[in-house]
C-alpha cells in the first residue's frame, strides 16, 4: 500500500523482544481507553475530565485507594490463575468458579469452628487463618483439577468445561448462603455469616496481608517459568503438545498440573475477597459481581503475554480503572456497568492487537529497492 | 404438563438456532467460542429496539443484524488478520458480556408488550427452527455450496487450488452463523423470557457450543441434542412441575451444566471417537493463510 512517498507493507515477526511486546501492550491499552471515551461522549461527559476523575479516585483518594489495592490483589491472583494454563496453551476461564469454590471452602473452615453462631467468637487466628488459606486453595483446586483431568485424560474442550464449572459453582454458592443454606446469615439475610472479628486477616498499613501472598506468587511463577524444569515443560507443551510428548513430557500431567495450580491460586482470591478485605468479611449477597470481575484476569493475562511480573502493573492499572469507573458512574449518574463496558472494549482492542504481536508494518520510501526482493515471505 | 412441554420445546429452539449457527461456522473451519456474546448482543439490542419502537419485527431485525455484524467482526479477526480464533471468540464473548451489561441496564425489567401469538400452542419459532434444520442439512449435504463449505473446512489449501475462494466462503459462513446466533438471542429476550436482567443468559451460548461438539456436525443430531437440553433446562427452572420437593432449586439449576460436562466427557473418550468420530472438520480453528 502506498501513502504519499512511502510504501507500507506487512512483515511477519520472527521474534518478539520484551520491549516490543511491552510497547504493543501499552499501545493496546491506550487505544482501548481512547475508544472507551466514545462511551463518555455518548453519555455527554467530557472524557478527559472523566479519566482524571477515575485516576484521582482510584489512586489518590483515601477511600478509593484501598478499594483499588484490594481489587488489585484479587486481579493479580486471578491473572496468575489464568497465566499458568495459558503458558501451556490452555484456556482457564473458570477463575470465577474456582474463586467461588475457594471462598466456600474458607467459610467451611469457619463453619467447622462454629463461627456461624456468633460473630464475637474468640478463635485462635494463628491456627484458623492458615487453615482457611489452605482450604481456599484446596477448594479452588477441585474445579481446576476436574477441568485439567478431563483435558489431560480425554482432551475434552477446557473452555466449555471451565465455563460449565463456573455456573455450577455459582449455583452452589446460592445453595449454601440462601434459603436456609448451611452458611446462611443467622439474621436471615441472603448472605453468609460474618467472619468473627478475632480471625479477620491481619492488615499491613490497612492492606490485607494477601498482598504479599499475591506478589510472592507472581514472582515465584516468574521464576518457575524462567528457571525450573517444570516451567520449561509447561512452555514446551504450550508450544506444541505433540512435540512435547515426543520429548518425553507427559501430556496428561501437564494439563492437570497447570489447572490445579491455577485453581489453587484463584481459590486464594476467594479467601482474599470474602474473608480478608476490610468491610466485607462475608460472602456478599451480590457475590456474582465480585466473581465476574475475575474475567479481567483474562485481559491482564493476555496483555502481559503470560508474564507474571508484567501482570503486576497491569493488574494494578485495571484494578484502579474498574474501581474508578464504578465510582464515576455513580457520581456522573451514568448507567450501571461502566466497569463491565470497559472490560469489553479492552478485550476487543486486545484481540485486534494480537495481530501486531505476530506481524509488523514496515515502510520504506518509494523508489528505494526493497531489501527482500525475490525472497518470498 | 403441556405447559412444561411447550416451554421445553421453545427453549430447545434457542439452542437449535444458536447451535445451527455454530455448526455452519465450524463446518467451514471457523471456531467461534463467543456464541454467548453474540446472543447477549442480539438479545439486548433486539429487546431495546422492540421496546422503544413497539415492533417485534424491528426487534428481531436488529438482533439478526447485530449478530451478522459480530460474525463479520469475528471473520475479520480470524480470516483476514489470522488471529487465534479462540482469542477472537473470547473477545466477542467478553465484549458482549461487558457492553450489554452497560447498555441494557437502564432497560432492566419486563418487555411490556403483548406476547407473540402462538401457533397450535407453540411459539412460531419452533416451526421455523425445524425448517431451518432441514434447510441447513440440505444445503450442507446436497448442494454445491455445501460441498464448498465442507471442503473449506476440511482442507482449505486443496479447496483453494480447486478454485474455491476460501476467504469468501468462510466470510459467508461466519456472517450467516452470526445472524442465527443473534436471532437466537432475540428469541430469548423477546419471546421465551421477555425480561432484561444482569447477564440473563447464564450459559445458554456455552451449552450451544457443547451441543455442536455433541452433534458430530450433523444438524439432525443437533436438533435431538437441543430437544434434550431444552427439556433439561426447563426442568431445572421449574423442577416442582415434575418432581416436587426433590432437592433444592439451586441444585437443580446446576443439573444442565453437570450433564453438559458428562456428555462432553463421554464424547471425548476413545471408544466414542472410534465408534462415531471422524466427523470433525479437519481444519477447524486453524487460521488459513493463502500462499
Amino acid at each position: 500500500m502506498r501513502i504519499g512517498n512511502y510504501e507500507f507493507y506487512l512483515e511477519k515477526r520472527l521474534t518478539l523482544a520484551g520491549w516490543q511486546a511491552a510497547t504493543i501492550s501499552i499501545l493496546a491499552v491506550v487505544v482501548a481507553l481512547a475508544l472507551f471515551s466514545l462511551i463518555f461522549i455518548q453519555a455527554g461527559v467530557n472524557p478527559l475530565s472523566a479519566y482524571q476523575e477515575i485516576f484521582s479516585y482510584a489512586f489518590a483518594n483515601p477511600y478509593g485507594l484501598p478499594l483499588s489495592i484490594n481489587r488489585f490483589i484479587f486481579l493479580l491472583l486471578c491473572t496468575c490463575a489464568f497465566i499458568i494454563p495459558f503458558r501451556a496453551g490452555l484456556w482457564n476461564i473458570g477463575m470465577t468458579g474456582q474463586f467461588y469454590a475457594g471462598s466456600l471452602s474458607a467459610f467451611a473452615v469457619l463453619f467447622a469452628f462454629g463461627a456461624r453462631g456468633s460473630s464475637n467468637l474468640d478463635l485462635p487466628p494463628g491456627i484458623v487463618i492458615p487453615l482457611m488459606l489452605v482450604a481456599a486453595a484446596l477448594g479452588g483446586t477441585v474445579p481446576g483439577a476436574i477441568a485439567g483431568f478431563l483435558k489431560g485424560r480425554f482432551n475434552t474442550n477446557e473452555i466449555v468445561v471451565t465455563m460449565m464449572l463456573n455456573f455450577i459453582a455459582f449455583w452452589l454458592v446460592s445453595f449454601m448462603i440462601k434459603e436456609g443454606g448451611l452458611f446462611m446469615n443467622p439474621g436471615g439475610r441472603s448472605e453468609s455469616f460474618d467472619v468473627p472479628s478475632s480471625v479477620h486477616a491481619p492488615l499491613i498499613m490497612g492492606t490485607p496481608f494477601t498482598i504479599l501472598l499475591a506478589l510472592g506468587i507472581a514472582v515465584l511463577l516468574y521464576l518457575m517459568f524462567a528457571k525450573t524444569k517444570i516451567g520449561y515443560q509447561i512452555r514446551a507443551y504450550g508450544q506444541s503438545p505433540a512435540a512435547a510428548e515426543y520429548a518425553g513430557i507427559s501430556t496428561f500431567k501437564i494439563p492437570l498440573l497447570v489447572f490445579i495450580m491455577g485453581g489453587a491460586i484463584a481459590g486464594l482470591a476467594g479467601y482474599h475477597y470474602f474473608a480478608a478485605v476490610p468491610g466485607v468479611y462475608k460472602i456478599a449477597r451480590n457475590y456474582v459481581q465480585f466473581g465476574d470481575m475475575a474475567f479481567y484476569g483474562i485481559i491482564c493475562g493476555l496483555i502481559s503475554q503470560g508474564n507474571p511480573l508484567a501482570a503486576i502493573p497491569i493488574a494494578l492499572l485495571f484494578g484502579g480503572l474498574s474501581i474508578g469507573g464504578r465510582f464515576i458512574q455513580g457520581k456522573l449518574n451514568m448507567s450501571f456497568g461502566l466497569d463491565y463496558a470497559l472490560l469489553g472494549v479492552l478485550m476487543m482492542t486486545l484481540v485486534a492487537f494480537q495481530f501486531f504481536y505476530r506481524n509488523k508494518i514496515v515502510w520504506v520510501k518509494a523508489g528505494k529497492e526493497r531489501a527482500d526482493v525475490g525472497i518470498p515471505s | 404438563m403441556w405447559e412444561f412441554l411447550a416451554r421445553s420445546l421453545e427453549a430447545s429452539m434457542i439452542f437449535t438456532f444458536a447451535g445451527l449457527g455454530e455448526l455452519i461456522d465450524q463446518r467451514s473451519g471457523v471456531l467461534n467460542v463467543g456464541i454467548e456474546g453474540v446472543m447477549l448482543f442480539g438479545a439486548t439490542l433486539g429487546f431495546i429496539a422492540a421496546q422503544s419502537t413497539g415492533s417485534y419485527w424491528l426487534g428481531f431485525l436488529v438482533g439478526i443484524t447485530i449478530g451478522g455484524l459480530l460474525g463479520l467482526l469475528h471473520g475479520f479477526f480470524s480470516i483476514t488478520l489470522g488471529v487465534d480464533q479462540v482469542v477472537s471468540g473470547m473477545g466477542i464473548w467478553i465484549l458482549g458480556f461487558g457492553l450489554t451489561t452497560y447498555i441494557g441496564n437502564p432497560y432492566t425489567g419486563p418487555l411490556g408488550m403483548e406476547r407473540i401469538p402462538t401457533i397450535l400452542g407453540l411459539s412460531p419459532f419452533f416451526y421455523v427452527g425445524i425448517v431451518l434444520v432441514i434447510i441447513t442439512w440440505f444445503v450442507l449435504n446436497k448442494t454445491s455450496l455445501g460441498l464448498r463449505i465442507r471442503s473449506v473446512g476440511e482442507n482449505p489449501s486443496v479447496a483453494e487450488v480447486s478454485g474455491i475462494n476460501v476467504a469468501r466462503t468462510r466470510y459467508l459462513c461466519v456472517i450467516t452463523s452470526g445472524m442465527l446466533m443473534g436471532l437466537a438471542g432475540a428469541i430469548y429476550s423477546l419471546d421465551y423470557n421477555p425480561v432484561w436482567n444482569y447477564n440473563f443468559l447464564m450459559g445458554w451460548g456455552f451449552i450451544a457450543l457443547a451441543l455442536v461438539f455433541f452433534s458430530m456436525w450433523n444438524p439432525f443430531i443437533m436438533l435431538g441434542g437441543s430437544l434434550l437440553f431444552g427439556t433439561m433446562w426447563q426442568l431445572s427452572l421449574s423442577p416442582e412441575l415434575v418432581l416436587p420437593g426433590v432437592l433444592s432449586r439451586y441444585i437443580w439449576r446446576t443439573v444442565p451444566f453437570v450433564i453438559t460436562v458428562v456428555v462432553l466427557l463421554i464424547m471425548s473418550t476413545k471408544w466414542f471417537r472410534i465408534r462415531w468420530g471422524a466427523a470433525r472438520p479437519e481444519a477447524l480453528a486453524i487460521p488459513y493463510v493463502k500462499e
